[in-house]
Protein backbone atom coordinates (compact mmCIF):
# COMPACT_ATOMS: atom_id res chain seq x y z
CA UNK A 1 0.00 0.00 0.00
CA UNK A 2 1.15 3.21 -0.40
CA UNK A 3 0.00 6.75 1.02
CA UNK A 4 1.32 9.99 -0.29
CA UNK A 5 0.54 13.58 0.91
CA UNK A 6 1.82 16.91 -0.23
CA UNK A 7 1.30 19.57 2.48
CA UNK A 8 1.25 23.13 3.06
CA UNK A 9 2.40 23.24 6.30
CA UNK A 10 4.19 21.55 9.39
CA UNK A 11 4.70 17.72 8.42
CA UNK A 12 2.65 15.86 10.98
CA UNK A 13 4.66 12.42 10.78
CA UNK A 14 3.02 8.88 10.10
CA UNK A 15 3.16 7.09 13.45
CA UNK A 16 4.80 4.46 14.88
CA UNK A 17 3.25 1.08 14.23
CA UNK A 18 3.77 -1.70 15.97
CA UNK A 19 1.32 -3.82 15.52
CA UNK A 20 2.85 -4.87 11.98
CA UNK A 21 4.03 -8.95 12.42
CA UNK A 22 5.07 -9.38 9.20
CA UNK A 23 7.31 -6.59 8.80
CA UNK A 24 10.81 -6.58 10.08
CA UNK A 25 11.98 -3.15 9.66
CA UNK A 26 10.24 0.15 9.54
CA UNK A 27 12.81 2.61 7.91
CA UNK A 28 12.32 6.53 8.21
CA UNK A 29 13.93 9.52 6.49
CA UNK A 30 13.91 12.71 7.16
CA UNK A 31 14.40 15.15 4.70
CA UNK A 32 16.11 18.97 6.42
CA UNK A 33 16.48 22.48 5.09
CA UNK A 34 20.56 22.72 5.44
CA UNK A 35 21.17 26.42 6.57
CA UNK A 36 23.51 27.11 3.03
CA UNK A 37 22.35 26.47 -0.49
CA UNK A 38 25.13 27.16 -3.02
CA UNK A 39 27.50 28.11 -0.36
CA UNK A 40 24.67 31.40 0.32
CA UNK A 41 23.19 31.39 3.44
CA UNK A 42 19.73 31.39 3.60
CA UNK A 43 16.50 31.26 6.10
CA UNK A 44 14.50 29.43 4.56
CA UNK A 45 13.63 27.46 1.44
CA UNK A 46 9.95 27.83 -0.54
CA UNK A 47 9.34 24.47 -2.35
CA UNK A 48 6.80 25.19 -5.75
CA UNK A 49 4.95 22.70 -6.98
CA UNK A 50 3.21 21.77 -10.42
CA UNK A 51 -0.11 21.27 -8.76
CA UNK A 52 -2.05 17.91 -10.14
CA UNK A 53 1.39 16.96 -12.22
CA UNK A 54 3.46 16.59 -8.44
CA UNK A 55 0.91 14.30 -6.76
CA UNK A 56 0.20 12.40 -9.81
CA UNK A 57 3.90 11.41 -10.44
CA UNK A 58 4.70 10.90 -6.36
CA UNK A 59 1.86 8.47 -6.70
CA UNK A 60 3.31 6.42 -9.39
CA UNK A 61 6.68 6.38 -8.38
CA UNK A 62 5.89 5.10 -4.85
CA UNK A 63 3.47 2.32 -6.50
CA UNK A 64 6.27 1.63 -8.96
CA UNK A 65 9.11 1.71 -5.94
CA UNK A 66 6.67 -0.82 -4.20
CA UNK A 67 6.29 -3.57 -6.81
CA UNK A 68 10.26 -3.01 -7.90
CA UNK A 69 11.76 -3.89 -4.49
CA UNK A 70 8.99 -6.13 -3.14
CA UNK A 71 8.57 -4.12 0.16
CA UNK A 72 5.25 -3.89 1.83
CA UNK A 73 4.62 0.04 2.49
CA UNK A 74 5.98 3.18 1.56
CA UNK A 75 4.19 6.60 2.92
CA UNK A 76 5.07 9.57 1.63
CA UNK A 77 4.38 13.39 3.12
CA UNK A 78 6.18 16.37 0.77
CA UNK A 79 5.71 19.76 1.69
CA UNK A 80 5.24 22.93 -0.33
CA UNK A 81 5.64 25.90 0.56
CA UNK A 82 7.82 27.69 2.70
CA UNK A 83 10.03 26.10 5.10
CA UNK A 84 12.09 27.22 7.54
CA UNK A 85 16.38 26.17 7.86
CA UNK A 86 16.02 23.31 9.92
CA UNK A 87 12.32 21.81 9.24
CA UNK A 88 11.67 18.84 7.94
CA UNK A 89 10.59 18.86 4.44
CA UNK A 90 10.41 15.60 3.50
CA UNK A 91 8.87 12.62 5.20
CA UNK A 92 9.22 8.69 4.05
CA UNK A 93 8.55 5.60 6.11
CA UNK A 94 8.71 2.04 4.47
CA UNK A 95 7.76 -1.42 5.99
CA UNK A 96 9.44 -4.43 4.30
CA UNK A 97 10.52 -7.77 5.58
CA UNK A 98 13.67 -7.47 5.65
CA UNK A 99 16.41 -4.51 6.01
CA UNK A 100 18.18 -4.90 2.56
CA UNK A 101 14.66 -4.23 0.28
CA UNK A 102 13.51 -1.31 2.69
CA UNK A 103 17.21 0.16 2.55
CA UNK A 104 17.52 -0.28 -1.32
CA UNK A 105 13.60 0.74 -1.86
CA UNK A 106 14.34 4.47 0.26
CA UNK A 107 17.16 5.10 -1.70
CA UNK A 108 15.76 4.30 -4.73
CA UNK A 109 12.57 6.19 -4.02
CA UNK A 110 14.54 9.50 -2.79
CA UNK A 111 16.72 9.57 -5.99
CA UNK A 112 13.76 8.62 -8.68
CA UNK A 113 11.85 11.69 -6.30
CA UNK A 114 14.71 14.24 -7.66
CA UNK A 115 14.59 13.32 -11.35
CA UNK A 116 10.35 13.20 -11.86
CA UNK A 117 8.31 14.57 -9.64
CA UNK A 118 7.88 18.44 -10.76
CA UNK A 119 8.39 20.13 -7.34
CA UNK A 120 11.19 23.06 -7.25
CA UNK A 121 13.07 24.75 -4.23
CA UNK A 122 13.07 28.80 -4.30
CA UNK A 123 16.06 29.74 -1.71
CA UNK A 124 14.95 32.44 0.33
CA UNK A 125 18.31 34.83 1.15
CA UNK A 126 18.73 36.73 4.17
CA UNK A 127 17.99 39.54 3.30
CA UNK A 128 14.70 38.60 1.39
CA UNK A 129 15.70 38.14 -1.91
CA UNK A 130 13.67 34.87 -3.48
CA UNK A 131 15.80 33.13 -6.41
CA UNK A 132 15.43 29.49 -7.74
CA UNK A 133 17.82 27.37 -6.57
CA UNK A 134 20.27 25.63 -8.63
CA UNK A 135 20.57 22.99 -6.73
CA UNK A 136 19.44 19.61 -8.37
CA UNK A 137 20.54 16.04 -8.34
CA UNK A 138 19.83 14.62 -11.65
CA UNK B 1 -4.98 29.35 -34.96
CA UNK B 2 -4.71 27.79 -31.60
CA UNK B 3 -4.53 29.28 -27.91
CA UNK B 4 -1.89 27.23 -25.75
CA UNK B 5 -1.82 27.90 -22.32
CA UNK B 6 2.10 27.93 -20.57
CA UNK B 7 2.60 26.93 -16.97
CA UNK B 8 5.83 28.69 -15.69
CA UNK B 9 7.94 27.05 -13.01
CA UNK B 10 11.23 27.66 -11.82
CA UNK B 11 14.05 29.02 -13.89
CA UNK B 12 10.95 29.75 -16.80
CA UNK B 13 9.07 31.68 -14.17
CA UNK B 14 11.85 33.49 -12.83
CA UNK B 15 12.49 34.34 -17.01
CA UNK B 16 8.86 35.83 -17.41
CA UNK B 17 7.84 36.93 -13.99
CA UNK B 18 4.69 35.40 -14.70
CA UNK B 19 3.01 32.23 -13.42
CA UNK B 20 1.52 31.47 -17.13
CA UNK B 21 1.47 32.64 -20.77
CA UNK B 22 -0.93 32.23 -22.97
CA UNK B 23 -0.30 32.46 -26.53
CA UNK B 24 -1.90 32.13 -30.03
CA UNK B 25 0.07 29.62 -32.59
CA UNK B 26 -0.42 28.52 -36.15
CA UNK B 27 -2.46 25.44 -36.51
CA UNK B 28 0.12 22.60 -36.62
CA UNK B 29 2.67 23.66 -34.06
CA UNK B 30 4.70 21.67 -32.29
CA UNK B 31 6.15 21.32 -28.58
CA UNK B 32 9.65 21.48 -30.32
CA UNK B 33 8.61 25.16 -31.90
CA UNK B 34 7.25 26.16 -28.96
CA UNK B 35 10.35 25.30 -26.71
CA UNK B 36 12.08 27.70 -29.29
CA UNK B 37 9.76 30.38 -29.26
CA UNK B 38 10.15 30.25 -25.42
CA UNK B 39 13.77 29.82 -25.72
CA UNK B 40 13.66 33.01 -27.99
CA UNK B 41 11.05 34.96 -25.68
CA UNK B 42 13.66 34.49 -22.84
CA UNK B 43 15.72 36.45 -24.29
CA UNK B 44 19.01 33.81 -22.94
CA UNK B 45 17.99 33.53 -19.93
CA UNK B 46 16.62 29.90 -20.48
CA UNK B 47 19.93 29.46 -22.38
CA UNK B 48 21.52 26.79 -19.90
CA UNK B 49 18.45 25.64 -18.68
CA UNK B 50 17.64 21.84 -19.86
CA UNK B 51 14.04 21.89 -20.25
CA UNK B 52 11.77 18.66 -20.14
CA UNK B 53 8.05 18.85 -21.89
CA UNK B 54 4.67 18.13 -19.94
CA UNK B 55 1.56 18.05 -21.89
CA UNK B 56 -1.78 18.44 -20.21
CA UNK B 57 0.25 17.19 -16.79
CA UNK B 58 2.16 13.93 -18.85
CA UNK B 59 5.98 13.86 -19.83
CA UNK B 60 5.92 13.98 -23.51
CA UNK B 61 9.37 11.64 -24.81
CA UNK B 62 9.10 12.93 -28.37
CA UNK B 63 7.59 16.15 -30.01
CA UNK B 64 3.73 16.21 -30.60
CA UNK B 65 1.73 18.58 -32.60
CA UNK B 66 -0.17 21.15 -30.74
CA UNK B 67 -3.74 21.72 -29.86
CA UNK B 68 -5.93 24.43 -29.06
CA UNK B 69 -6.65 24.43 -25.72
CA UNK B 70 -3.32 22.32 -24.48
CA UNK B 71 -1.17 23.43 -21.07
CA UNK B 72 2.40 22.87 -21.90
CA UNK B 73 5.02 23.36 -18.81
CA UNK B 74 8.55 23.41 -19.68
CA UNK B 75 10.19 21.77 -16.74
CA UNK B 76 13.24 22.61 -15.08
CA UNK B 77 15.78 20.01 -13.58
CA UNK B 78 13.31 18.85 -10.58
CA UNK B 79 14.54 19.34 -7.19
CA UNK B 80 12.18 17.71 -4.46
CA UNK B 81 12.94 16.72 -1.28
Amino acid sequence: MTKIEIVNGPIGFFSNDNSRQQDGAELVFNGHVRATEYREKITALEYEQYEGMAKTELTKLSEDTVKKFFIHDLFCKHRIGRVDVGETSLHVVIWSKHRKEGLDAMTWFISELKKRVPIWKWAILNDGTRIPSECSHE
Amino acid sequence: MIKVTIKCFSQVKYAFGKDELNLELETGTSTLELENIIREKAKGKLDTVSLRIALNQKYIPIQTELKDGDEVAFIPPVQGG
